[in-house]
């Protein structure tokens, strides 16, 4: 377990997914991450869809210059088409992102999303807060936790 | 039925002479309901008597000397070398239930008693029958079966009604269940996506503030202040709404709580107000257990609480005692008692009405959280109350029920 492991890679130059159909959401998640100074690449997508094509590096996605494998991905529960927890499912399913650190960011607090979502393999589970100073707060020490957290290193896609 | 001539002579009162015994028993013979007849050992009748004649509607001329098989159904025939070879045995039959025919063909059923007749030396010269007629009982004892047959159809009928009543509750309980859980469903859809658009207000609001501060003029500067606001209590009030529906719906399974660590879980969420207000929290042991859901009896300790730091007079410092007294046999009251503004006592119970709010404009709130006190108690078996006086503080209780 211990070679999976690596700080290498520092958190601030590698990609954050953000998945979320709500485009409000996203405009302000992206102005929060510049006041908190999160300079990485976002990638936002908005839908589960989208999300499982990204990972999987199929079709648009195919080039992983561009479309790099994400440090962390931050995942709506509530999405059309495909949602959340059937992302998260499917993730753990791939043997080459069974480790992706998948966080939830939803508005939902229901018990039994936040259950589901572990179960279903969440890394993390956020609450989106209704006060902008509430989501500075949380993203601020987000940061600070991402920068000192350590990331699985992932095979290579396909394997 | 066996006679004996001289024994009957002896017990009849002052007669001793030869013949009145059978004059005697010949009177009873006669009187009798029942039919009595006699038979020789061939089957022949050789005596009847009017009882007889009534009940199978021959004279005794027209029978005597016939063969005692006229008086039966000719599926009964077979019955009558049995009886027959029984008398000869000097066996006697007692009240055996058959079935045997009248003159005019019609059946009846009787009961027949057949006991052998013996001459002076003791030999068996025929037999005695006397049929008595219990077609009566027969059509009671059938209409007593044809009663009982009723009886058990309709418990059968009422049994399947039951279990039609039963099954059928069961159906509309599930599908109550359904509808319930569709409902919930629903409530945190529209909730999610009503929070939805009270961020973008809020955020983009914020935003304008912070980014374009230096461009806005004092007033506009309200004006986002406004919408950042208005945006924060629907926000609140949509909130307290799903906490409202998640307490009055959602099973609260109960067991024994810590009165002490769910005071304190309410202090902690209230730290901030607690901080800002100087608040001062008196806590008085002892604290027992209680039967309760814990997360529930947070959220009612974090409510009383929050109203025990907002409802006072402006300058004055919080004071808040919190404190727990056995009542009746097994039952514990719990008080929050404060300094604040007080109630009068004609609204003390308006208070706990879903939206009630008794000054809105100086305490703003979205006047649901009594009501989830009240709901939340109410679910967990106690009750709830106040006792309070305009301008002399409040004294918030719940009842409920002591842990083992």
């Amino acid at each position: 377990m211990d070679n999976d492991v690596t700080f290498a890679d520092p958190f601030g130059q590698r990609t954050i997914l953000l998945v979320d159909d709500n485009q409000d959401d996203v405009f302000i998640m992206r102005t929060v991450f510049r006041k908190v100074g999160i300079s990485n690449p976002v990638q936002v997508l908005t839908n589960g869809e989208e999300a499982i094509h990204y990972l999987s590096g199929e079709g648009e996605f195919a080039d992983r210059e561009r479309f790099p494998l994400p440090a962390v991905v931050l995942l709506d529960l509530n999405m059309p088409r495909v949602n959340g927890f059937e992302v998260l499912k499917w993730i753990r399913w791939q043997p080459g992102l069974k480790r992706l650190i998948v966080e939830v960011l939803t508005a939902s607090s229901r018990p039994g999303d936040v259950e589901r979502a572990f179960d279903a393999g969440a890394n993390s589970y956020l609450v989106k807060p209704s006060r902008m100073e509430e989501l500075i707060e949380i993203m601020t020490a987000w940061h600070q936790l991402m920068n000192f957290r350590a990331f699985p290193v992932f095979p290579a896609p396909g394997s | 039925m066996n006679f004996e001539a001289a024994q009957l002579d002896r017990s009849i009162p002052g007669n001793r002479k030869p013949g009145d015994a059978s004059r005697w028993l010949a009177a009873i013979v006669e009187s009798s309901d029942d039919a009595i007849l006699s038979k020789d050992l061939n089957g022949v009748i050789t005596s009847w008597n009017s009882g007889a004649a009534r009940i199978f509607g021959y004279t005794a001329e027209e029978v005597i000397g016939q063969p005692v098989t006229i008086l039966m159904p000719p599926e009964r025939f077979n019955e009558e070398p049995g009886i027959l070879a029984r008398i000869r045995r000097g066996e006697r039959i007692d009240h055996y239930e058959t079935v045997r025919r009248r003159k005019d063909g019609t059946l009846l059923d009787i009961s027949l008693t057949v006991s052998p007749i013996k001459d002076a030396e003791g030999r068996i010269i025929g037999a005695s029958k006397i049929a008595r007629d219990i077609s009566e009982k027969k059509r009671g004892e059938a209409a007593l079966r044809e009663a009982n047959q009723k009886i058990a159809e309709v418990n059968e009928e009422l049994k399947r009604s039951r279990e039609n009543l039963a099954n059928e509750v069961r159906a509309r309980t599930v599908e109550l269940r359904q509808t319930n859980e569709q409902l919930e469903e629903l409530v945190y859809t529209i909730a999610h996506d009503l929070r939805a658009p009270l961020r973008a207000m809020q955020g983009f609001a914020s935003l304008l503030m912070s980014e374009y501060g230096s461009k806005l003029d004092e007033t506009a500067e309200d004006y986002c202040r406004r919408i950042v606001r208005a945006a924060g209590s629907m926000d609140t009030l949509v909130r307290d709404l799903l906490a409202y529906g998640r307490v009055s719906r959602v099973e609260l399974p109960r067991k024994s709580v810590s009165l002490q660590s769910a005071w304190e879980s309410a202090v902690r969420q209230n730290a901030q107000a607690i901080h800002e207000k100087q608040a001062r929290i008196e806590v008085i042991p002892p604290l027992p257990n209680v039967v309760a859901h814990e997360s529930t009896l947070v959220q009612v300790f974090a409510n009383l609480l929050n109203n025990a730091l907002k409802f006072v007079a402006p300058g004055v410092t919080p004071e808040i005692r919190f404190s727990a007294h056995f009542s009746g046999a097994d039952a514990v009251k719990i008080i929050v008692q404060d300094n604040g503004i007080g109630i009068e006592r004609r609204h003390c119970e308006r208070v706990f009405r879903v939206f009630e709010r008794l000054d809105g404009d100086r305490f703003p709130g979205t006047g649901i959280g009594l009501s989830i006190v009240r709901k939340g108690v109410e679910r967990m078996g106690g009750v709830a109350g106040v006792e309070s006086e305009a301008g002399r503080g409040s004294s918030f209780w719940i009842e409920l029920r002591k842990a083992a």
